[in-house]
């Protein structure tokens, strides 16, 4: 199979372009390393080629990095030989005499990137398609075909750093601020900008004191221990590749050896390959591009959505419509009164002024988005609407009656979908005629933040509804879970025990901060008492109680939550909770919440324990999941809660860390815990037959 | 008439604020976006049915040229969708709409968006001429030593603004402000200062007492986090007394014109959604009207406040309608002294109990550009409410026109 092209063209000079048959993408792997090798040969044969020009024929991406299905599963022998192909053939590109010049259209990212640094001078497209990086750390790896050697030699090392610990991937112009490309040019001339450069000679670069090894020695020594320990601080030593990065990154910029620097790299991916976080991390990645490409009825017709209305503009409708609008879908905005709409309006606006702020995009699209916003007051007709989302306040009796309304009011193939976090799909549908395209789209505070959406399908719900709903959730850039319609769906179901359990142990005299850093430890993003106070105390003990209503046998709603909200402690909306809450700086402990302590039995529980029993919780809640198929694999499960709350993804998910755990054993401490500190630790009736029978979650 | 008779099928507007006020930092482009916006979304019209949109706007935004493609496209309107800009002075907002049926009658479409948006607190302030040249000699200027050259022949003078507002309200050929114009009316025709004001006065109590009705056709606009739904010009507790304290403006030792008895300087924009009957029967709209007939005139610039009268009379020529056949009467009130000498000089045969019945622009302000289209609008929403048949509405225009239409429902 051919995957570049070599052509001489005027000039004497030789494109390469990447064009890998039946692909949307470009990526390496072993043979189109090999292909690129004879190539390069044969470039370094003739002596007539004046420069070589690397381009892509692909619409979106210019190489996409290197084959991670394979990386996935080779062994070390066979990755060390993949990784020294690789930084062979780079350092062939680099060692060529005459200009090479890498035209970069589309993603051009991990491999992609590092062979653009191999090269003389990179110009990129100001497409949007365009983003330019080393997104390695993120899979628990390190740039390796000299990415760590060569970035920070040419944008010197704090900038390097702050590249490749953040695996960061900015558009064209932010990478030419950064120095990561030479120039920009449009799509169109993007070849004739490639040989103009070959045409005029490279230009050389000015070298700044970061290109001196000596100055980059003295960086390194000043910045490194304080990068070292903020990483720790952020990730409690769970990500090993970001300290390998910052070892071999800093190495490499001072000292005037590539080759020692080469080798550092792949001993260090080597090292990484075999942990589980990596492992973890690439399977992660591997479930990301599952749910972008997930299908639930491929043989339905399912119209495109590009009209919606939100109801509602809460905290949620307002979020939701914002990103939305952000995508450019035209978003009815409706709500009762003038100044609730007011107040969503203002709320968007926010996200789209911080939004610049982060420069996601510039003013005038910041404008173009809160344009397509029709804010309403009053009633309006939604029959041209595609799609009406409901996010009103969760209180079934409001929700039936919304839904009653909006089933006349919408037009026939306009799906009515909630975003209900814990109430059933199937009640709410039963309030309309027409049940079969109600569906459940629930997304998660902070909207523009949380990847996940479940897409909940109750038994009414018709194959075109939740197609439809599929569809349009990826079509808006989230990550689609698709979940049956069970009681808190998925995440929330897992995640409510857990919270309710950090509640009892804060009730039973447990301190906030040994509640919260038992579970920082553990890896997750955010304390358990931290992250009720950001989702409100009074909307955490709502679901607790939806979910309580339905399993009273093993969930309850600490009493703790009650006495909170009636003394005004709602969290972080209203400054105070668990914790207080200032503008600009660290919340603290909130110490008029003891009052609410019940005794003091858990005060000497150490970390490691309430840690311990707050995950088990989660695992035993997560298997249930599986029981009653409110998903139809473990992998949903893990997935799930590691978009929808940030579950420490380098343990691969509840259910992944069940297998890695062993079930056996986190079944009898369950049934211990039982005896010991109550009956909601009962393993469930799978976790009991799969201890017995020796199964795992995932064969391998 | 014609072949095709123009509906106006549904209307909105923003809420109109005085100068410097709630919509002050809204450009007349965000204005009209918001009402166009708003029109969509109570109509529920799809944008790609529209095929053209016509905005009236006078002081056109430096920033926004050619106002109505940017609302247009700021709206949601497909880029296939062409948009024009039209000025006709005060009567703008009307231009917009007779605009609408003479492309309908040439068969150039037949759905419309038209309106008007006014931004007068955006209005620029101007460098004159003289400065002007300075600045571009300036920025030409080669070398420190020129350049300090150049900076030493500007004056003080040089940068003393002109008012762009009060440019554009003064009339070019005769020199007159508009209130002058209003000035000359009042002297030749004896009309007292407390005549004008006992006509302000009752504007205010109109519109005071409208302010429920008039919320019907306003769209809330959202600044900061706030809800601007009302009106702001209208004042409850106006009086005589406060408004015979106010002194006169553009004769300041014998006149009467004040700021109490002319039209308020105003933020604001008008959408409105017009059609075929046909096409509106199609769509299964109930139209709020159709437009009957309509006249622009010419007068003398100086005396440019009598223009309504000379458009009402031709359109009696045409239909043989009067005054006394409408049951709701907009004569626009860009100044109290000028429309009590139209009422005049049409021999008082208007019916008094049907004329400005929700106020007029003396209380709820005068956005150029957009009064024409929310005269129309507030006619038609009245004639509903009276179960009435037909509207005569009407205005005068600087640079000495007339403008009047009449509307009629079923």
């Amino acid at each position: 199979m051919q995957t570049i092209r070599r052509e001489i063209i005027d000039e004497n000079i030789c494109v390469l372009t990447f064009d890998r048959p039946n692909s949307a993408a470009n990526i390496f792997d072993r043979a189109t390393l090999n292909e690129l090798d004879e190539h390069l040969d044969a470039v370094a044969a003739d002596a007539k080629i004046a420069g070589v020009i690397l381009i892509s024929a692909k619409p979106a991406i210019f190489i996409a990095g290197a084959d991670l299905h394979a990386l996935g599963k080779l062994g070390e022998g066979d990755l060390r030989h993949f990784i020294e192909l690789g930084q062979n053939v780079f350092n062939k590109i680099a060692a060529l005499k005459i200009p090479t010049i890498a035209a970069i259209h589309g993603a051009c990212v991990g491999g992609g990137y590092e062979i653009c640094l191999a090269c003389d001078y990179r110009i990129a497209t100001p497409d949007r398609a365009t983003k330019i990086g080393l997104p390695e750390t993120k899979l628990g790896i390190l740039p390796a075909w000299g990415g760590s050697t060569r970035l920070p030699r040419l944008i010197g090392v704090p900038r390097a750093l702050d590249v490749i610990l953040g695996g960061k991937t900015p558009p064209a112009k932010q990478a030419l601020r950064l120095g990561m490309i030479d120039e920009i040019a449009p799509r169109e001339h993007l070849l004739r900008a490639a040989r103009r450069v070959i045409a005029r000679g490279v230009p050389r670069r000015k070298k700044g004191a970061l290109q001196l090894p000596l100055v980059n020695a003295a960086i390194g020594s000043v910045i490194v221990p304080a990068v070292r320990k903020k990483l720790m601080r952020k990730t409690r030593g769970h990500y090993p590749a970001l300290f390998k990065a910052l070892e071999v990154v800093t190495a490499a910029a001072s000292s005037w050896n590539e080759n020692d620097s080469f080798a550092r790299e792949r001993d260090a991916i080597l090292e990484l390959a075999k942990t589980d976080a990596c492992k973890n991390l690439l399977r992660v990645f591997m479930l990301q591009e599952r749910a972008r490409k997930l299908v639930f009825a491929p043989d339905v017709s399912a119209p495109p959505i590009t009209r919606v209305a939100v109801i509602g503009a809460g905290v949620m409708g307002a979020a939701i419509a914002q990103w939305l609008s952000a995508r450019g879908l035209r978003v009815i905005l409706r709500d009762i009164d003038a100044e609730r709409v007011a107040a969503g309006m203002a709320r968007i606006a926010q996200l789209y002024d911080a939004g610049v702020k982060r420069r996601l995009f510039d003013k005038r699209e910041a404008r173009d988005g809160l344009d397509r916003i029709s804010p309403a007051a009053m009633e309006v007709p939604l029959d041209n609407v595609d799609l009406v989302i409901e996010a009103a306040v969760e209180k079934m009796d409001l929700k039936k009656k919304i839904f009653a309304h909006l089933d006349e009011l919408a037009g026939r193939n306009t799906i009515i979908a909630t975003n209900t976090s814990a109430l059933s799909v199937s009640e709410i549908a039963a309030a309309t005629k027409n049940p079969g395209r109600v569906v459940g789209i629930h997304f998660f505070n902070p909207v523009h933040q949380m990847q996940l959406v479940e897409v909940g399908i109750a038994r009414e719900t018709s194959k075109e509804a939740a197609q439809r709903a599929l569809r349009f959730v990826q079509k808006i850039e989230k990550l689609p879970v698709i979940v049956r319609d069970h009681p808190g769906f998925l995440v929330n179901r897992i995640l409510l025990p857990y919270l309710a359990e950090a509640g009892r142990f804060f009730e039973m005299g447990a301190s906030v901060a040994d509640v919260d850093e038992a579970m920082l430890d553990f890896g997750m993003p955010m304390g358990p008492l931290r992250l009720i106070d950001e989702v409100g105390v009074d909307i955490a003990a709502d679901v607790a109680a939806t979910l309580a209503a339905k399993f009273p046998e093993r969930m309850t709603v600490p009493n703790v939550l009650h006495g909170m909200i009636a003394a005004g402690m709602l969290g972080r909306k209203n400054g105070r909770g668990f914790y207080l809450h200032r503008k600009g700086a660290e919340p603290v402990p909130n110490r008029d919440a003891e009052q609410f302590r019940e005794s003091d039995s858990a005060a000497h529980v150490d970390r490691a324990e309430l840690q311990r029993r707050m995950v088990l919780l989660m695992v035993n809640e997560a298997a249930r999941c599986i029981e009653e198929r409110v998903v139809d694999e473990a992998a949903d499960v893990d997935f799930g809660m590691i978009m929808g709350t940030g579950f420490a993804p380098f343990r691969g998910g509840p259910l992944r860390f069940a297998d890695a755990s062993g079930i056996t054993r986190i079944c009898a401490e369950l049934a211990h815990l039982a005896e010991v500190a109550g009956p909601h630790y009962a393993p469930c009736e799978l976790l009991a037959q799969m201890a017995e029978s020796g199964k795992t979650f995932y064969e391998n | 008439m014609p072949d095709q008779r123009l509906v106006i099928v549904d209307g909105v507007r923003t809420p109109f604020c005085k100068m410097g006020t709630d919509l002050a930092r809204l450009g007349a482009d965000e204005l009209g976006r918001i009402s166009v916006n708003a029109l969509f979304a109570r109509t529920g019209l799809d944008p790609q049915l529209v095929d053209e949109v016509i905005f009236g706007c006078v002081a056109q935004p430096v920033d926004a040229m050619n106002v109505a493609r940017v609302i247009a496209l700021r709206a949601g309107l497909p880029e296939h969708v062409p948009a024009v800009t039209v000025h006709r002075n005060c009567a703008s907002g009307f231009e917009a709409i007779t605009q609408a049926y003479e492309r309908m009658n040439a068969g150039h479409g037949s759905i419309f968006i038209v309106g008007g948006a006014e931004s007068m607190s955006q209005i620029p302030l101007l460098y004159k001429q003289s400065a002007a040249a300075k600045f571009s000699k300036l920025a030409r200027a080669k070398g420190a030593l020129q350049k300090l050259g150049v900076f030493s022949r500007f004056r003080p003078a040089d940068f003393q603004p002109r008012i762009g507002l009060q440019l554009g309200l003064t009339d070019p050929i005769s020199g007159l402000n508009m209130g002058e114009t209003a000035e000359v009316l009042a002297r030749e025709r004896h009309i007292s200062r407390e005549e004008q004001d006992a006509f302000a006065l009752k504007s205010h109590a109109h519109a005071v007492d409208a302010k429920e009705k008039l919320a019907e056709e306003i769209c809330p606009v959202y600044v900061n986090g706030h809800a601007v739904l009302h009106d702001n010009g209208p004042r409850p507790e106006q009086s005589m007394e406060q408004l015979a304290k106010l002194r006169p403006v553009f004769d300041r030792k014998l006149g009467s014109v004040t700021a109490g008895n002319s039209s308020q300087i105003t933020d604001g924009a008008v959408a409105l959604l017009v059609t075929t009957e046909q096409k509106a029967a199609e769509l299964g709209f109930k139209p709020l009207g159709r437009l009957l007939a309509y006249a622009y005139t010419g007068c003398d610039p100086a005396r440019m406040g009598l223009g309504p009268v000379f458009a009402i009379r031709k359109l009696e020529e045409s239909t043989g309608l009067t005054p006394n056949d409408a049951d709701v009467i907009e004569i626009n009130e860009a100044f109290a002294a000028q429309v009590l000498a139209v009422l005049q000089k049409l021999d008082n045969n208007v019916p008094r109990e049907h004329l400005n019945v929700n106020g007029g622009s003396i209380a709820l302000g005068h956005p150029v550009g957009a009064t024409g289209s929310r005269l129309t609008l507030t006619s038609l929403k009245e004639l509903a409410r009276r179960g009435g048949k037909r509207a005569l509405v009407s205005a005068c225009v600087g640079g000495g026109q007339g403008a009047a239409l009449w509307l009629e429902r079923d």
